[in-house]
Parts: structure tokens; sequence; C-alpha cells
């Protein structure tokens, strides 16, 4: 078991370190200082940002009705929030474009009013969203699941209505599992390729850059750019990772069965 | 029961889950007086109470809260108190804002009430801590002062007692026994252990499969039960089943005053109530019997005789000394009179058993 597990955790680690390997910090600061890759690094840390807060707000009240609710359908509505995990992502983009494009459903009554998503920054969060949201839905769900029912009807007995109660015992309780949705949101999007890069390659985010200077300068060149885009968004994660899963809601640790 | 004093008043309370069924549930609980609801797990007694509370929405019937008709509201509006068998604190805050919890539903603010609650049920100690580092005891009894202080009109307790530890549990129930003495408002505690049931109860419930069974005055329903199901949850053993011929009834050799009943019926006795000994001079039901099984246990021991009838007898252990009993040993069984009950066999089992061995009556 220890050998296997081995193998998988030295394959995720063994790339990422030779890529890390590659670059000397000239070559980064020289990167960081080429306007195009900062701007693609700063408008992909930004759009995943909007996409996790998105995606929560939209997924949590989901959640809410698939952990509590039972109704006809449930597990259907449960299979289509699955669903972006198994559409290939630039089949994605590519369904996206048919609605967000400039004529389709949504793009083209939004285009009269001046939104366009085609090349776009709501291009990018619209795809990001796409792929990602499941991730916020899901984290939330199983945390709103986990929490005893009892504390509900403690509530309610004690006078809560059911917004009080929501506010005050439930979503504290979810609180992490809805923090955790939103940092994978977040990690998911700051990854995200196949999809922005048909409905949005304009403006450019980062892994597109990346891909771009792979295809005009090889893989020497590219492999500053991902360096940085590496350490940018591992940095974030990691960071976003401890505040949701620490101290930040040290009152929501689940009380042991006994 | 005097129908003026029923401050909690039940009446053809329905409601369902799958299958499960609850039915025709009708009770009157007056203002300091404490109604237990006993019966097996799988009963329906949470369902009961969570219809009651409003957690769960009632199918058929009414509940009024003092002539308040409540059947049809949101739990938060019912004014009623509730205890879970886990407590049910929240885990994110600590004791004293779990206990403080209601009064912030209703914003209200009253320090000092939540303060003499607390001390009242021992906690104060534990006002910062969090539930998570309480004892099973310890939180029951914040779950108590949480019920009580946003001052609740009824109050109703699932099984709060049935989590915790023996020592516990009896600490606990006495607690409870002083708080219910001196409530004030119309208390149901549900429960399925029958010592529980007895030392708490003014009023007894016997519910199963749905169906409440009996409900009255405690010590009434104990020494009659209306049929073999709350026998057996008061903890009467069945001495067999016979048929009532000129007012008797007839089991393994032992003819027993039908009690005006007829036709098929069980006969349930007091296995605690059952006499031994060495020589034949009591009064009562008397026969001689054999003595086939001990099983040594504290306080009381269990002496199975027989043959006939196979009556089980709970034995204090210095009596046991006493009679120097052993396994096959010939010994006099005295019945007393107010031990034995009939109730009708509903079923009508017609199990085939050695008790349908005819033998002449000994009458006494």
């Amino acid at each position: 078991m220890w050998m296997l597990g081995g193998l998988l955790i030295a394959f995720i680690l063994l790339p990422l370190v030779r890529l890390a390997g590659t670059s000397s910090v000239t070559s980064l600061t020289h990167a960081a200082e080429t306007a195009a890759i900062r701007d693609a690094i700063l408008l992909s840390l930004q759009d995943a940002a909007i996409t996790a807060g998105l995606a929560t707000l939209v997924g949590v009240p989901l959640a809410y009705v698939l952990a509590f609710r039972r109704f006809r359908g449930r597990s259907l509505l449960q299979a289509v929030v699955d669903l972006p995990l198994a559409v290939p992502h630039t089949v994605a983009g590519i369904a996206l474009l048919f609605v967000f494009g400039r004529t389709g459903w949504i793009g083209a009554p939004a285009s009269h009013l001046g939104i366009s998503f085609y090349g776009s920054q709501w291009g990018i969060v619209a795809a990001m969203l796409f792929v990602s949201a499941p991730f916020a839905v899901n984290s939330a769900r199983v945390a709103l699941e986990s929490i005893d029912a009892n504390l509900d009807r403690a509530a309610r007995s004690l006078g809560a209505s059911p917004s009080f109660a929501f506010r005050h015992v439930t979503l504290p309780l979810a609180g992490r599992g809805v923090m955790t949705g939103a940092v994978l949101v977040y990690a998911r999007s700051i990854s995200e390729f196949g999809a922005v890069v048909i409905i949005a390659f304009y403006p450019v985010t980062a892994p597109v850059e990346v891909y771009n200077l792979f295809l005009q300068s090889g893989l020497a060149q590219s492999a500053a750019a991902a360096v940085l885009l590496l350490l940018v968004s591992l940095a974030t994660f990691l960071v976003l990772r401890t505040l949701a899963s620490g101290w930040l809601f040290a009152g929501a640790d689940r009380e042991r069965l006994r | 029961m005097s129908a003026s004093g029923s401050d909690l008043s039940v009446r053809g309370l329905a409601t369902r889950s799958g299958s499960f069924q609850l039915e025709g549930i009708d009770l009157d609980v007056g203002s300091d007086e404490v109604l237990v609801v006993l019966g097996p797990s799988g009963a329906g007694k949470t369902m009961l109470l969570h219809t009651i509370a409003g957690f769960r929405q009632a199918t058929a019937g009414n509940v009024r809260i003092k002539g308040r008709e409540v059947t049809g509201l949101a739990p938060e509006l019912r004014r009623i108190g509730f205890v879970f068998q886990d407590a049910a604190l929240f885990p994110h805050l600590t004791a004293r804002d779990n206990v403080c919890f209601g009064l912030r539903a209703h914003r209200l603010s009253s320090p000092t009430k939540v303060d003499e609650l607390m001390d009242r049920f021992g906690v104060s100690a534990l006002a910062d801590r969090t539930p998570r580092s309480l004892s099973g005891g310890e939180r029951q009894r914040v779950a108590l002062a949480r019920a009580l202080a946003f001052g609740p009109e009824v109050l109703l307790l699932d099984e709060p007692l049935s989590a915790l530890d023996q020592p516990t549990r009896e600490e606990l129930r006495s607690v409870l026994q002083d708080l219910l003495s001196g409530l004030g408002i119309p208390a149901v505690h549900v429960t399925h252990d029958r010592d529980e049931a007895f030392i708490l109860a003014d009023k007894l419930a016997v519910i199963e499969s749905g169906k409440l069974r009996q409900v009255g005055a405690a010590d009434r329903v104990a020494a009659q039960p209306a049929d073999a199901v709350v026998a057996k949850m008061l903890g009467w053993l069945e001495l067999g089943n016979g048929h009532v011929i000129d007012g008797k009834v007839v089991i393994g050799g032992l003819a027993f005053d039908a009690q005006a009943h007829s036709g098929d019926v069980l006969v349930f006795y007091r296995p605690e109530d059952i006499r031994l000994s060495r020589d034949r001079t009591e009064q009562g039901l008397l026969f001689r019997a054999r003595v086939q099984r001990i099983v040594r246990a504290v306080p009381l021991s269990h002496v199975a005789l027989g043959p006939l009838p196979p009556i089980t007898a709970l034995v204090l252990n210095r009596e046991f000394e006493r009679l120097t009993l052993r396994p096959d040993a010939e010994i006099e069984v005295q019945i007393p009179q107010g031990s034995v009950v009939v109730v009708p066999d509903e079923a009508r089992t017609n199990r085939p058993t050695a008790l349908e061995t005819w033998r002449p009556p000994r009458l006494l």
C-alpha cells in the first residue's frame, strides 16, 4: 500500500519539481516583469476569485435544497449538478459558446445591454463557473447533510425562525464545507484552460498565456511563465485551504460519535 | 382526569412516515402534571413528540396549549421546550450561549434567568465550555436549562436519559424528578425504561406500533394493565392463556379469578411478588413446584419454576440464602391475590403449550 501510494505521490511531485528546477530567480523576475505574463496571471487570480464567490453564492442555496428537501427528481437534479465533471472542457467551451456567443440565447440579449461574453472577462467567468460549480454545490451539500437534524429542530423549538436558524446554526456549522467548496472552485478555475480558450481567447488568462508562449517560443521560454503561475496558484491555494480548514472555523468541529 | 386542568390537550392526533402510522392519540396533561409515554423502540414515541412540537405535520387531529390551537403552527410559534436524547446542543456555541439561544431568538435578554437556570442545573461553572468538552450528563443539564430559559408553556423530553451510563442516568433522573415536580407547566416525558416511567410519571401512557394502548394515572395503569402489550411493558410476566369458564380461568392446574373477563384470556403475574417457602403456611394461591433454573443477579435473582405452570420468581438475595434454593429442589410457591392480572387474549394465540394439559383445578 505504501509503495503504490508513494508511486502516485512521486508521479504528482516529479514533474512539478522538475519544472521548478528549470527556472532561475532571474528568469522568474524577468517573467514577472513581462507585462503580458503579469496581466494574465492577475486576470486569472481575479476571475477565479470572482468565480469562487459567484459559485458559492448560487451554489449554497442549491446545496441546501439538495441536502434537506425531499422531492421527485432530486437525484436527477444531483446528476445535473455533477454533469460538468463528465463533460470534456473543450466541449463545455463550445456548448457555452452556443448560449453565450454573440448570437446565443443569452449572448444575444446580453449584447444589446452592452455585455459581451465572447472575448471578455464575463466569458472567462462563465467558462470557469461551468466547470467548477459542482465543487461548490457538492462541498456545501455534504457539509449541510452532516449537520444533525435535531440541531435545526432545537433551534426552531427555541423560537428561531427558519432564517434565524439557518444564519445562527446551519450556516456556521456548514461554514467550513462552504469555504472548502469555494477554495476548490478557485483552484479549479485558476487552472481552467479548455473551456476558457474557446469562449474567451482574449483577454488572455495565465494558462492560455503559457500555452501561447509554448507555441510561439517553445518549452524553455514557456517554463518561466509556467513556474510563476504554478507558484502563484499554489501559494494562494495553500493560504485559502489553511483558512478554510483550520482555526477560522474551529467552532465547527464535528462532535465525535460516542 | 379533570378536563378543566388540562393545559396540553391532544385529540385524535395522527401522522405518518412511510408505511408507519401514528394515529388516534388522545392525551391530556395538566400544569404540574408529568405524563410519561412508555413504549418499545419503534413504537412512535419520538414521532408523537415531534408532531406535538411541530417538527412533523399532523395528518389529523389537533394540539392545544391552554386552549390555544397550535396544530398548524410552525414550531417556533408554539412555545414548547424540547429536550433531545442526544442533548442536541449547538456545537459552535458555549454552554451559556446555548442556554441564551432561545432568548436571543425571541429578541429577549434575561441574564439573571440564564444564570439562575444554569445554577439550578449545576452547570454555572461550565458556562464557557463548548458542548464537545462536556460529559453526557453535563450536556443534558445544559439542554434542560436551554429548553426552559425562554419560558415555554410545555416541556417535551425525548428519552433524555437513555444515552447516559447507569450512574449518570440515576443522578440525572433525580434532577429531572425535582425539576418536574415543581415545573408548573405540562411535561411529556418519553422513555422505554420502566423504572424511569414509574419514578417520573403522574400519568402513564403506553404506546405501541403507533397506537395508544392505555393512558391513566400511573399507579392505576401499573396495577391494572388493559392488555397484554401494556402488561409486558410494565413488567408483568405472562403465565399463560386460557378460556374463562364459570368466572375462572385455569392454567396449568391453577384456577384464577377471571376478573370479569370472558372468552379467551391471558394471565399475567408480577415475578417480584411470587413468594417461595419451605413449608406451606401462607395464604393465597399455593402450589408446589420444582426449581428449574437459577440466574443470580443483583439485587434480585431469577428463579425459574416448573414444570407447570412455568413461573419466574424474582427473589431478594438474602431471601435466596435463607431458602437455600438449588436446582431441582421442591418448593412451595404462593401467588398473592393482587399480583395476578387477567387481560383479553386479542390475538387468540392458541399456542400449543403444555399448559393445555388439563388437570383438575385445585381451588383454594
